[in-house]
């Protein structure tokens, strides 16, 4: 990895860090610096301030001064970014970092002053330009695409979301670009676009102003601004695949620049290429027929090409549990083969082929194929459990073969496991329990380790779980009706509250399965409140009946639509339909067409089920079952209510 | 290479929706250009921007200055236009409704003429053709195709095997003269060449649109999103897509294609790789090729189904779309930039043989093999065998050592219940170095099998990819018959002469039929040829006897496969005519049926047609006067329009009644025409043209003995 400073600090050298070594180069190239460092892990992030060098390593953050370690700090998870500041009239640096599923943390000498947990999980720091680099404040970049400004002022650590994520990808890297005496935030992301905002340097708290976006086409792993071979400012990426290219201001690219390199320069530098792309299809053609042969030989040699280079990862629940499995290749794709023990619904990018195949004999499987277009690189595929009313309780690995459409002719394996919970992928802070919410709770007891619960764990939740500790305790957020999991374990024991009936025993029943199945003995014992399921309901009290107008509003629009209205009676002075319903008429554009009004229901109930399952207390629960199917399609808040608590009272 | 948008030269708003597919452009007076399209149900708008034409039945809409609207009773179901009668010198205006059609002078306001279509109407295409002098109106039925002339009259007429979904004229034999080609939802594209079908392409789905492309290309488009170019009855490259192409037009040389959703994208005609994409704002209804700025060349006319109507230029290599000169140094640019992705794809594929290489010094033991390695010298083998245990083909795919196959892909299209893929994965613990595959090809027409198999250990990360290419034949799913089945031969036969030798006819089925070991000839005498087969698919057997006297004897319950035996065997042999006699008692009495529920259907219709017509008539007497009666007495209203109320339930009922019958009708319709088309089937050249004739003459007199007698011998007489 490469660190560029900013310009105006030290721009006459470059650091670089790979493995656990640091390397320092000057302005004309020469190294004039290598330290072998002890730490262990590679090194992830660095910053150089003054004669500091700060090094992270996992969850270590490691800082040197004058080459010498001066302080080292443990996080609580991995170090994602980190920005130095060097206090004024001190020679004290304080330092900023961003740690996985927590957060951001300043660190002063060693010690943690502050701290703040941000749900939006962010991935990137980036140190404003002066008169700023002194003041203790970073733009942060965020895994769900948004962009804020993270600020210690008065010994408060704070953030501000500057601009939405609005379903861009998220961030991968951020840089500098100064052009003409404005200030540029360029940020590059995981879905290929690179985008230049607008920023204030007078007022960096002022909402960012996109002014450019390109698209590449594949994740950008870096960003700056610069110059290469002119005076004029560039904006230099790079991408994962290993492109480097610069990007212009348009006005230079369409004006004089471009006939800057003279025609003859181009063609010799095409045919320059073209000898030597001559040359190289005759050497692989060599490689090509020598490995041809050995294919045939008689004596078998060993064909192991090495692995192709992929990233796989999967996101949390978004709308309708779908949960989004994103392939990014180095190589492009040809096909996918999707395959999984259990039937998953499974849908993919509309210029990709996607074809289901009948299940092998009497098995419930899913086989299913992705055919690409040409020149994929990235693609993702969406998956998620069966609606069904068995609870799951063991999550589904997936297997997807990936197939390249060139040379070498070989398929890799990625697998991912689907968690159970997939909507609790939001972080935070532990502090939330305080609340008054009302708690149900399971609580197990045994001989298990703190490793094995975490690997029990990995098929609940989404995302990366905490690294396993002595005492862990941490809590996520359902992206949809925002109740609550919090979860506190250590050796032998473990305990986790939720103000989600349903979460709590989908827990329960995982946990049991996994501690039978690896022959551990644990005691289960859970707490259940009377009210858990009407104070939830408050909880989402409003959002159900927004959700339940939507879901009216487009019943309505569909009616309406099969009407054959066009334009013109519409707009007629005579309108044929009434206030109300041309209202819902003209919003058919403007309003998406998506509502989760079936889904609450679904969980509401599955709740009220879950209590009864729970309690033991199956009496007059068909019944009421019924009735409260019927008061939640009809929104009638007061009738669910009084089922909600009624049960409560059946039972004292 | 970027792919880049494109600029429309015009655009104007219809201000009315658009149906779908109903639309055409026709210069109704002979010079200017008018696009003519269906707005929803019954109305159809008339753009006319190069000044006012309307008069009579048309009216000025009020939405838009420069569109008339025309209202039919009946709902549209196809549009077209074209010079119909011969001595004017401007398009007629051809209106299908479900069963009727208009042929409408738009210029002098006066029906040329209308008429009933009993077999339905899904197309409507007006040209020459043939041998022909006058343009003919074709419309394409449910599966029947009926050519007509300016007065309307029938000039003829034959079957085809499904609701006929596309219909162009096209030089397909490149005489002079033009033939039909006919897209049906049997997912065959015919060709009519003097009302007799030479050719038939089978595809992988249900036929959308069919459009000309040069002298010998065309293009095609199926429901299953495929859009493709033949030249000359051979496919040049098809693309799938998960959007269905509405419309295919060939423009400025290259394959302008309107998707579904809204995007159209211009395609390089050789390869189909995409040049130009657009997309509109909504989904698109017609994509026409028109001259309608009036500029002496024609645009690409594109209409959304909101009315939005825009045209393109056609497209030229270098400069696209924009008029302005691209720098010269911009080939070299692109040029570059391919080199270097090419570049750096070779030296990613050296770059891992070098590795390779280097890997070999690991051993192949299981502990110490990594996680990607195979022997170099493995080889994968395939084999399809028939298996009447399980009423499949086998598909057997296995390696030569003790690597396992992972998982296989069978890609092919139109074999398989769902999508284009059939996957094996087997369960870890089943993993051997031989897997099998069931494959049940549906219909008798020769398949293309890719196989894609994983190959590596239980344990491996990454597997090789071996691939393979499998062709099935036609008749792939008929194996030879055990000795011990001793059913005796079935009453249906299809019997006929032909002078050829035995041998050759061992290479047609050795070519067409995938038999464990291939039909030789005992010794050279041997005049005659006995096969029993034996139908994978439902067990019925198949007898095939060539006589020494070259009587041919095919007995079999499935008229189907009879009929596509003699087509595959006139084909073979280059049999120009073939006359046959038949005997199929089962199809003899389903034609007995149909014949008699069309009859009766016709009947129930003209009962109902009558009763709601006398409904119709009471009520638009009841309604003014429970009007009147609001006046004077409110009771007297009450009761009437209490009537009104009753009438208008059974009116309703009445038309729910309707439709079933016509539903059954058009079903029973067209299971007719299917028996008449493997009727046809049986015979080869004027003889199956001799079929389609009778039987319809048959048809329409209602003479069931003689339509038995056609399918016996062949003619009624």
């Amino acid at each position: 990895m490469v660190n560029y400073n900013f310009p105006g600090i030290q721009t006459d050298k470059i650091f670089t860090a790979s493995g656990n070594e640091v390397k320092g180069y000057t302005r004309k190239g020469k190294v004039f610096l290598t330290i072998e460092t002890s730490v262990s892990d590679t090194i992830t992030s660095m910053c150089v301030l003054g004669g500091d060098l700060i090094l992270c390593s996992g969850r270590t953050i490691t800082c040197y001064r004058d080459l010498r370690e001066s302080n080292s700090y443990i996080c609580d998870d991995r170090v994602l970014d980190i920005a130095a500041f060097s206090a004024p009239n001190s020679t004290k640096v304080k330092l900023l970092a961003l740690v996985a599923n927590k957060g951001a943390v300043v660190l002063d000498n060693g010690r943690l002053v502050s701290h703040v947990t941000m749900s939006s999980g962010p991935s990137r720091l980036t140190v404003p330009p002066p008169p700023h680099a002194s003041d203790v404040n970073a733009f942060y970049g965020t895994a769900d695409g948004s962009i804020g400004l993270l600020a210690y002022e008065d010994s408060i650590l704070s953030y501000k979301c500057l601009m939405e994520g609005r379903g861009l990808g998220s961030v991968v890297c951020m840089g500098w670009f100064i052009n003409n005496g404005t200030t540029h935030l360029a940020v590059g992301r995981h879905d290929g676009s690179i985008q230049l905002y607008l920023v204030d340097v007078e007022n960096i708290t002022e909402k960012l102003r996109l002014k450019f976006t390109y698209f590449c086409g594949e994740p950008v792993t870096s960003v700056t601004g610069g110059c290469v071979g002119s005076e004029e400012s560039e904006l230099l990426a790079s991408t994962f695949s290993g492109r480097i290219f610069a990007l212009r201001s348009r006005r230079q690219v369409s004006g004089v620049l471009l006939s800057n390199i003279p025609q003859d320069a181009l063609t010799l530098r095409r045919s320059k290429l073209e000898v030597e792309v001559a040359r190289l299809e005759k050497q692989t053609a060599n490689e090509r027929e020598k490995y041809q042969r050995s294919t045939r030989s008689l004596t078998a040699g060993l064909s192991a090409p090495p692995l192709l280079d992929f990233q796989c990862e999967l996101s949390g629940a978004i709308q309708d549990a779908w949960q989004e499995v994103r392939i990014t290749s180095a190589v492009s794709l040809d096909m996918l083969f999707i395959y999984c023990q259990r039937k998953l619904d499974i849908q993919t990018d509309n210029a990709a082929v996607l074809s289901v195949c009948s299940s092998q004999g009497s098995h419930e499987d899913l086989l299913a194929t992705v055919r690409c277009q040409a020149g994929t690189r990235r693609l993702w595929i969406q998956i998620r459990y069966k609606t069904s009313s068995m609870r799951v309780s063991e999550s589904a690995r997936v297997m997807i073969y990936a197939l390249p459409a060139g040379a070498p002719r070989v398929a890799r394996l990625l697998t991912v496991r689907l968690p159970i919970l997939s909507y609790y992928s939001q972080h935070e802070n532990t502090e939330i329990e305080n609340e008054p919410r009302s708690w149900s709770e399971v609580s197990m007891s045994g001989s298990f380790s703190v490793a094995e619960i975490t690997s029990w764990l990995i098929d609940i939740l989404p995302g990366d779980l905490p690294r396993p500790a002595s005492n862990v305790v941490f809590a996520r957020s359902h992206t949809l009706l925002k109740t609550i999991l919090i979860c506190r374990y250590e050796r032998g024991s473990a305990r986790f509250r939720s103000d989600n009936i349903s979460t709590i025993a989908v827990i329960r029943d995982t946990l049991s399965n996994c501690s039978i199945s690896r022959n551990i003995r644990a005691e289960i014992t859970y707490n259940i409140p009377d009210e858990c399921c009407s104070e939830a309901f408050n909880q989402i009290k409003e959002d159900f009946e927004r959700e339940y107008r939507k879901y009216k509003d487009i019943v309505l629009r569909k009616a309406l639509g099969s009407l054959d209205l066009d334009d013109t009676r519409v707009n007629n002075d005579s309108p044929i339909i009434c206030e109300k319903y041309m209202q819902v008429w003209n919003n058919i554009e403007s309003d998406t067409n998506v509502t989760n009004f079936k889904e609450l229901i679904n969980t509401i109930q599955q709740w009220y089920a879950d209590w009864h399952e729970l309690c033991l207390n199956l009496k007059d629960y068909n019944n009421n079952k019924i009735a409260l199917q019927k008061a939640l399609n009809d929104c009638n808040l007061e009738h669910i209510k009084t089922i909600l608590i009624n049960q409560n009272s059946t039972q004292t | 290479m970027q792919i880049s948008s494109a600029q429309p030269v015009f655009k104007l708003e219809l201000n009315h929706k658009v149906t779908p597919g109903i639309v055409t452009i026709a210069k109704f007076d002979g010079t200017h250009a008018c696009l003519t399209a269906c707005a929803g149900y019954d109305k159809i708008i008339i753009h006319h921007p190069h000044g006012s034409m309307v008069s009579g039945r048309a009216q000025r809409s009020q939405a838009h200055g420069e569109v008339s609207e025309l209202n039919l009773s009946q709902a549209v179901i196809a549009l077209a236009a074209g010079p119909l009668k011969p001595d004017a010198a401007r398009d007629m205006l051809l209106i299908g409704s479900p069963s009727q059609i208009l042929a409408y002078d738009v210029h002098e306001n006066t029906d040329l003429f209308f008429r009933d279509a009993p077999d339905g109407v899904n197309v409507i295409t007006v040209d020459n053709f043939g041998k022909y002098d006058e343009p003919l109106a074709f419309v394409g039925g449910n599966s029947s195709v009926q050519a007509l002339n300016w007065q309307g009259n029938e000039i003829f007429w034959n079957v085809v095997g499904g609701k006929v979904s596309a219909m162009i004229t096209f030089d397909f034999d490149k005489d002079g003269e033009n033939e039909l080609l006919v897209g049906c939802e049997d997912s065959y594209i015919r060709v009519l060449k003097n009302n007799q079908f030479i050719v038939e392409i089978p595809e992988t789905g249900p036929i959308l649109c069919l459009s000309p492309v040069t002298e010998v290309r065309f293009s095609y488009g199926l429901a299953n999103g495929t859009i493709g170019i033949y030249e000359e009855g051979i496919r040049l490259w098809r693309v799938k897509s998960k959007q269905n192409a509405l419309a295919l037009q060939w423009s400025g040389e290259t394959l302008a294609c309107c998707w579904n959703n809204g995007r159209v994208d211009w395609r390089d005609g050789t390869s189909g790789r995409v040049l130009r994409r657009v997309q509109m704002r909504t989904s698109a209804a017609a994509m026409l090729l028109a001259d309608y700025r009036s500029v002496g060349a024609p645009d690409l006319v594109c209409v959304s189904d909101k009315g939005e109507v825009m045209g393109y230029p056609p497209y030229q290599e270098n400069t696209g779309f924009s008029t302005a000169k691209t720098l010269p140094s911009e080939e070299d640019r692109q040029a570059i930039t391919e080199l270097f992705n090419k570049k750096q794809a070779l030296l990613m594929e050296l770059q891992h043989y070098e590795a390779n290489a280097a890997s070999s010094v690991f051993s192949l033991d299981e502990d110490e093999r990594p996680s990607t390695a195979m022997p170099t010298n493995t080889r994968l083998q395939v084999a399809v065998n028939a298996s009447p245990e399980d009423q499949c083909l086998e598909l057997t795919i296995s390696t030569n050592n003790d690597t396992i196959v992972r998982a296989a892909l069978v890609l092919a299209e139109g074999i398989f219940e769902t999508g284009e893929t059939l996957a094996r994965h087997p369960h870890p613990a089943q993993l051997r170095s031989i897997l099998q595959i069931s494959l049940k090809p549906p219909r008798d027409v020769p398949v293309d099998v890719h196989i894609k198999a994983l190959v590596g250990y239980s344990g491996s990360e990454q597997f090789h990819i071996f691939e393979l290419t499998k062709q099935l034949p036609r008749f792939s799913m008929y194996t030879k018959a055990l000795p011990s089945s001793v059913c005796t031969k079935s009453d249906s036969v299809v019997s006929f002469r032909i002078t050829e030798r035995v041998q050759r006819i061992c290479i047609w089925i050795n070519q067409n039929f995938l038999l464990d070991e291939e039909v030789e000839l005992q010794n050279e005498e041997m005049k005659e040829l006995h096969l029993r087969l034996f139908c994978l698919r439902d067990q019925s057997l198949l007898d095939m006897e060539f006589g020494a006297d070259g009587n041919v004897k095919f007995y079999t319950t499935d008229i189907r496969l009879a009929g596509n035996l003699i087509q595959s065997l006139a084909v073979f042999l280059n049999l120009s005519d073939l006359q046959s006699v038949a005997q199929f008692p089962e199809t003899e009495k389903k034609l007995r049926i149909e014949m008699d529920m069309a009859s009766q259907v016709g009947e129930i219709r003209s009962r109902l047609a009558a009763e709601t017509a006398e409904r119709a008539q009471l009520i638009t007497a009841l309604l003014p006067a429970a009007q009147d009666a609001a006046s004077y007495d409110l009771k007297e209203m009450l009761s009437r329009y209490k009537e009104v109320i009753m009438l208008n339930e059974e009116l309703l009922t009445g038309c729910h009644i309707r439709r079933a019958t016509q539903e059954q009708a058009v079903t029973s319709l067209k299971s007719l025409h299917t028996i008449l088309q493997h009727a046809a089937r049986l015979r080869v050249g004027k003889y199956s043209k001799a079929v389609v004739a009778a039987s319809r003459k048959a048809v329409k007199e209602d003479n069931i003995e003689a339509l038995i007698k056609i399918l016996q011998v062949g003619d009624s007489a």
